[in-house]
């Protein structure tokens, strides 16, 4: 599958040959920088003096960048397929080498970053359980009610929450018993034949 | 067990036969225990012709005293000796000590789990779902191939009597690692109920 790129995205590489290795392979750095925190103004500022070029056009250059190691990323386009999209902008043999060097460095955190953008529900971090037997209330005297307290920990979109919560000995074993069986379904004929061809 | 006065007075009114005669003492010992524990009594547990000519004030006085007590009795667990003490005291005959205290020993088993139950507690878990997934794309990430969990725990509030539900998502690993836990909780469990 070929990248599919528009004039201005175009011409906006077209900023890259005009400078050394080095330096397009600096703006590969701040290109994925920003996926993850986000783009820093003042660096191009500082760029475009050293260059003497407009701001602009190192603006333009790293956002053009980032959007083709991104789409590649999104799209999991192989090597080959990458070096092709990058054929038609016409760049060096040493230019194209190297943003396929970057494509393939930075290819699986820029896929970790993506996939945080997703609709997503809260994830599972960790279990803390805790063993407690009641012994009496303000209700009823000489008990023994064995119960099992939870702290389940969850991530939300990089908040980390937590829930307490009880369940009785036989609900404890139910939940085992079902969330086993849950495992076990991935092991079926059915599952392993759905992830062999499925691709 | 702390009794109130109004109790004491209560019983000894239903000691005396006078006031209350052996079939009406059965008809009000059983309105109390069926107020108690039936979810669906109401006020017309006191309406039966054999206790149309006691006063309504009487009658709700010693069935309120005849509830209290019944209560406290089965917040304390007691024993027959307890309820034969504190009958006697109130100068019952053999015969209502015996008629109480066998409708409270037929009646036990409902009172104490009535009165477990009430009270405060943490959200209780009653039940989980699950649900397997192959993540194929997002519009934002293609090719992904992957399996999913989402998992879901019932949850049920009894104060509030609300059902909330917690959902979240987990990959294999992650399933392997509540799993893990939970069977660790409960070998535990097992251990402690054999110490």
């Amino acid at each position: 599958m070929l990248l599919d790129l528009s004039e201005e995205h175009k011409e906006h590489l077209a900023f890259l040959p005009r400078v050394d290795g080095a330096v397009v392979a600096e703006f590969g750095r701040i290109a994925v920088e920003s996926l993850r925190r986000g783009s820093n103004p003042k660096i191009y500022d500082g760029a475009a003096r050293k260059l003497n070029v407009s701001s602009d056009t190192v603006q333009h250059g790293v956002e053009g960048l980032t959007y083709l190691l991104t789409e590649s990323s999104k799209l999991m386009i192989s090597e080959l397929d990458f070096q092709d999209s990058v054929f038609v902008l016409g760049f060096s043999e040493e230019l194209n080498k190297l943003l396929l060097q970057l494509y393939l460095d930075n290819r699986k955190e820029i896929r970790t970053i993506l996939n945080e953008l997703a609709p997503d529900l809260p994830t599972y971090h960790s279990l803390e359980w805790r063993l407690d037997v009641q012994l009496a209330s303000r209700s009823l005297r000489q008990q023994i009610k064995p119960a099992v307290t939870f702290k389940l920990h969850l991530n939300h979109n990089g908040d980390h929450s937590t829930k307490v919560l009880q369940t009785d000995p036989a609900t404890l074993l139910h939940l085992v018993q079902q969330l086993e069986q849950a495992l076990e379904e991935m092991k079926t004929n059915h599952c392993r034949r759905v992830v062999r061809n499925i691709k | 067990m702390e009794l109130s006065e109004s109790v004491q007075r209560g019983f000894q009114t239903l000691a005396d036969p006078g006031s209350f005669d052996s079939n009406a003492f059965a008809l009000l010992l059983r309105a109390a225990f069926q107020s108690l524990l039936d979810a669906q009594a109401d006020e017309a547990v006191l309406d039966h012709p054999d206790l149309k000519h006691i006063d309504p004030v009487v009658l709700k006085y010693c069935h309120a005293a005849a509830a209290t007590y019944i209560l406290e009795a089965g917040k304390h667990r007691a024993d027959k000796s307890t309820l034969s003490t504190f009958l006697e005291d109130c100068k019952f005959d053999r015969e209502r000590i015996e008629l109480f205290c066998t409708e409270y020993q037929n009646n036990k088993n409902s009172l104490e789990s009535l009165l477990e139950s009430i009270g405060r507690s943490l959200p209780h878990i009653t039940d989980v779902s699950w649900r397997l997934e192959y993540q194929i794309k997002t519009n934002q990430l293609h090719k992904m191939y992957r399996p999913a969990y989402l998992v879901t725990l019932n949850v049920e509030n009894t104060d509030s009597q609300s059902y909330p539900e917690i959902s979240f998502s987990c990959n294999m690993e992650q399933l392997q690692d509540l799993v893990g836990k939970l069977k660790d909780a409960s070998k535990s469990l097992e251990r402690a109920t054999q110490l």
